[in-house]
């Protein structure tokens, strides 16, 4: 039974119409794409206007007619008004943060209304998730998002999504299917525990006295772009110096490398979600870290770039 | 501005429903049992007190206990639960105990279309114009409160929600005209409970002293007239609307043992036919008004042989039809059954009537004189024809012609047909409306409740039925001109309405007119609206060819193409006016495109002029000539454009492929 409904489902799902590409990665909503039923409020009220008629012609008041008449004209002007609400809008795919294996993507698409109708109650789903809901003056664009929650590293394709309305008065329920490329980075799980595999491990710096290392304040500098924000003179900010960083040496610079090859012999995931603790552990002290993986190799540095750099490596590894 | 959809239902917009629930409750108050009324306004009470104080907000035992003391109202009330007055309280509670229990989307939802269906049932018991108004705007209100749940932003001001749905309304109207002329009329009710109370003022089935004078009180219209051709003089406008052949002293009926047969004999009418169209307000009742002798009734109905018009159900929705009568005709022969009846005495006669009538008899040689002689004595004694007549109690026949000698026309026509019949003269009473207000600006009469009038008919061997209006002895004036209604002590003698006394008098006279005449066209036209109207309205537009299927096709067809007509303006609504300057320079890109160098998405009309210069130095000319004359014209906002040259120039522009 689940069998076959599954085949009926998919055989349906041939017939499934899409919204229209634009050629630069949006789509745009067209007459043919677009489907619209009544909704449950909408059969209710049809039957309704039923039960007023058969009332009208029972006592055959010609008002009763004309009032029943009435709602009926707009429960049919509903189904244009609800279909035009959704028609010519198009969607964009917009910048989607990566995230950790195991929490909610948040998708993140762009509609325009290019008309001068405002449009109202359009939503974004995915099946039976519920995205955001947003009104839409005219000639404006908002963005929509869509949780959708990671099971696996990698790069998630965003699914086929489907924009939806029941304005203006949730009689009829009209949705278009979009099929968009884009597509949410999602680093592995970092790992519970584990430590950093001991040797080799930290190394000297020749050049600790001058270079960057943990230990002792040696002097300041102007801000580069990458410092870490705990480095930045906020004093010297208060007083009106700019943005000024401090500089710290030692003995020995504190540097890691994440070598692949250093880990214990478990399988490739558990590695993964390793080396990604091990990223996260040095960013948060502050550790110069390298990240060496059997097919590729980042030098050494430090900072929310080179952080996301060797995550986004460690997230499309093996692809 | 982004939000995932809401579920529960602001305060506010809570407020909002219950005010609208209570409006289109209020003009049920004068159909509903007023405990009925006072339940439901109490539970709305109920309901607003609680937005403000949770706490007060029934659980689910008040609710259960409420919707059983609303049952038990309903049939303790009514003693039913079906039928229009009982539905209609069981709907009007339905609605408040639904009201108790919003909480949702859907709750809200169902409550909205329960009111629809309370605003329907109004027009079962009122078919007024500024009630249709009303109940237009309390519909437009809850459906505007669908569209606000509907939004994701609430609307800034709540008219907006009104604005909108009144213009999907206006959309929906063409529709609605469509349907309520084409949806095809049924002669006769689906089902019928027998169950609907009058309510309405008008003549009833019987008379006793003082039920006319009570209905002159109201100045409602019970019928228009239309007559085709020249009206017959205004002393012959007697409309005929029951015959009452039987007494006990005080109360003049006629017995429903004993029902009067359809006419089956044939009647010489003498004179000319007078044609006329009746507008008739809904009376309830199963008679038809028509003048004298009625030739041609309407369809569904049938001429008695009292000459009245009968139909199978009572009127309860405004009626009109066309009639044809003839205002003297000779009866062939009275019955035996019928001569009888028309004689039967009560036991009210006392010797002063048989004196009286005696000695009318000594004196006259035929019948016809005799009749003479009665009026007269009506005329000349000193008889006073008055709204406010005194109470009769016991024998009020007796009392009126001896004693006080006071009395509207009902006391008049008993008196002079109880006499008639003591001399031996077959009688009737005879009760209906006679004379009218004439309407100039629509060329008809409009007959109101208080040109009720009774009078007899006696029967003569030699011409039949006459018509004996003993009133117009005493006061002719009551023939010739519409009372005015005054309220003025017992005994004021009655006041008769002159027409056009002075300028505003005049104006104000106009005015009602007016009135009037929209009134009779809102009749006509949407209220008395029915089969046979929509046939020669079919006939009229020639589309009386059209059989039942064709007829549903072309329904169908009117009806999707208003929706194209609407589903078309919303696409020209939507479309923006593109800036020419644009579309030209589109053209442009399109030329440039068509040769390999498209314009990137990113790309300004600067870079891409750029672009172009760099990669084909022969094109650097025109190509930025054109772009700076775009960027001067689509950017200098205000100045007078000139586009012919920028036109031109874009034209001559015809970039070629290089080898």
């Amino acid at each position: 039974m689940a069998m076959a409904s599954l085949l009926v489902t998919s055989w349906l799902y041939r017939f499934r119409r899409h919204a229209h590409t634009d050629g630069h990665g949006g789509v745009v909503i067209r007459p043919r794409s677009l489907y619209i039923l009544p909704t449950r409020q909408g059969m209710l009220l049809a039957l309704v206007l039923f039960l007023m008629l058969a009332g009208s012609i029972n006592y055959g008041s010609n008002l009763a007619y004309l009032v029943t008449f009435l709602l009926g004209g707009i429960w049919l002007s509903a189904i244009l008004h609800t279909w035009r609400n959704l028609l010519g809008l198009e969607i964009r795919p917009a910048q989607v943060l990566p995230v950790y294996a195991g929490q909610e993507a948040r998708f993140c698409l762009a509609v325009t209304n290019p008309s001068s109708l405002r449009r109202f109650g359009i939503s974004l789903r995915h099946k039976k998730l519920m995205g955001e809901s947003a009104d839409l003056p005219d000639e404006a664009s908002c963005l929509l998002h869509l949780p959708i929650r990671t099971q696996h590293r990698g790069r998630l394709a965003l699914p086929e999504v489907s924009l939806h309305t029941v304005y203006p008065f949730g009689l009829f329920h009209a949705w278009s299917y979009a099929r968009l490329d884009t597509s949410c980075l999602v680093y592995p799980r970092p790992a519970e525990s584990g430590d950093p595999p001991a040797d080799s491990c930290y190394t000297s710096s020749d050049d600790g006295d001058r270079g960057v290392g943990a230990d002792d304040f040696v002097g300041l500098r102007s801000y580069r772009e990458g410092d870490s924000p705990r480095h930045i003179d906020w004093k010297a900010l208060a007083r009106e110096r700019g943005l000024v960083s401090k500089q710290f040496g030692g003995d020995r610079t504190e540097r890691v490398d994440l070598d692949w090859d250093l880990l214990p012999e478990v399988d490739t995931e558990t590695r993964l979600s390793l080396l990604c603790r091990f990223i996260l552990q040095a960013e948060s002290q502050s550790i110069s870290y390298g990240l060496r993986l059997p097919d590729l190799t980042i030098a050494p540095g430090m900072g929310e770039r080179h952080k996301q750099r060797c995550l986004a490596a460690l997230a499309t590894f093996g692809e | 501005m982004r939000q995932t959809i809401e579920h529960t239902l602001t305060p506010k917009l809570q407020l909002h429903l219950y005010l609208l629930t209570g409006l289109v409750l209020v003009p049920h108050v004068q159909h509903l049992p007023l405990v009925v009324s006072f339940f439901l306004f109490t539970t709305l009470g109920l309901r607003l007190i609680s937005l403000r104080l949770p706490n007060l907000q029934p659980g689910r035992l008040l609710l259960f206990l409420l919707t059983v003391a609303g049952v038990f109202l309903i049939y303790s009330q009514h003693q039913t639960l079906l039928g229009k007055d009982a539905g209609v309280s069981l709907i009007s509670i339905m609605l408040v105990l639904k009201t108790l229990e919003v909480r949702r989307r859907r709750d809200l939802y169902v409550t909205i279309f329960i009111a629809y269906f309370v605003i329907v049932t109004q027009f079962l018991f009122d078919q007024s114009f500024l009630l249709l108004i009303y109940l237009l705007v309390l519909l437009i209100g809850h459906t505007s409160l669908l569209l606000d749940i509907n939004r994701v932003t609430p609307a800034a001001h709540f008219y907006e929600p009104y604005r909108q749905t009144l213009w999907i309304t206006l959309q929906a109207l063409p529709i609605a005209i469509i349907l309520f002329v084409m949806f095809p009329r049924l002669s006769h009710p689906l089902w019928h409970f027998g169950l609907d109370g009058g309510g309405t003022t008008g003549l009833s089935e019987q008379i006793r002293p003082g039920t006319i004078s009570q209905l002159i009180q109201s100045s409602e219209v019970a019928f228009r007239v239309e007559f085709k051709g020249e009206p017959p003089p205004r002393e012959t406008h007697y409309w005929r609307g029951l015959v009452l052949w039987d007494t006990d002293g005080t109360t003049w009926f006629t017995d429903p043992d004993k029902p009067i047969p359809i006419l089956t004999s044939r009647i010489t009418p003498t004179g000319e036919p007078v044609e006329y169209e009746i507008y008739l307000e809904p009376h309830r009742k199963t008679w038809l008004f028509a003048l004298d002798l009625p030739a041609i009734a309407p369809t569904d109905s049938r001429i008695s042989s009292d000459f009245l018009l009968r139909l199978n159900e009572p009127v309860t929705q405004p009626k009109q039809y066309e009639a044809l009568s003839f205002t003297r005709h000779l009866s062939n022969g009275l019955s035996p059954t019928y001569r009888e009846r028309a004689l039967s005495l009560n036991n009210g006669i006392t010797d002063r009537q048989r004196q009286l009538v005696e000695k009318w008899r000594s004196s006259s040689s035929s019948d016809s004189e005799l009749v003479d002689q009665a009026l007269r004595y009506f005329n000349t004694q000193p008889f006073v024809y008055t709204l406010n007549p005194p109470r009769y109690v016991d024998n009020p026949v007796e009392q009126f012609l001896f004693e006080d000698r006071e009395g509207f026309c009902e006391h008049y026509a008993t008196a002079f047909t109880q006499l008639m019949r003591l001399a031996g003269i077959p009688a009737r009473i005879v009760i209906g409306y006679q004379g009218g207000e004439y309407n100039r600006l629509g060329d008809y009469y409009t007959i109101r409740q208080y040109d009720a009038h009774a009078w007899s008919e006696v029967w003569l061997e030699e011409e039949g039925w006459r018509r004996i209006d003993p009133t117009a002895a005493v006061a002719p004036e009551r023939i010739h001109s519409a009372i005015q209604p005054n309220f003025g002590s017992i005994g004021a003698p009655a006041l008769f309405m002159i027409d056009g006394q002075g300028f505003i008098g005049n104006g104000l006279s106009q005015l009602r007119m007016l009135l009037d005449t929209t009134g009779l066209q809102w009749r006509r036209w949407v209220l008395g609206y029915d089969r046979e109207q929509q046939f020669s309205l079919m006939r009229g537009l020639g589309f009386d060819f059209l059989t039942a299927g064709y007829w549903g096709a072309v329904l169908v067809a009117l009806i999707g193409l208003v929706l194209a007509l609407v589903a078309l303006q919303l696409l020209r609504q939507g479309r923006l006016k593109q800036d020419p300057v644009l579309a030209i320079y589109q053209r442009f890109c399109r030329r440039l495109a068509a040769i390999g160098y498209p314009r990137s998405v990113h790309e300004g009309p600067l870079d891409y002029s750029e672009r172009i210069s760099r990669e084909r130095p022969d094109l650097a000319s025109p190509v930025q000539s054109i772009t700076t004359h775009y960027i001067g014209l689509r950017y200098s906002e205000g100045k007078k454009r000139n586009l012919g040259n920028f036109a031109k120039q874009v034209s001559r522009f015809r970039p070629r492929r290089v080898g």
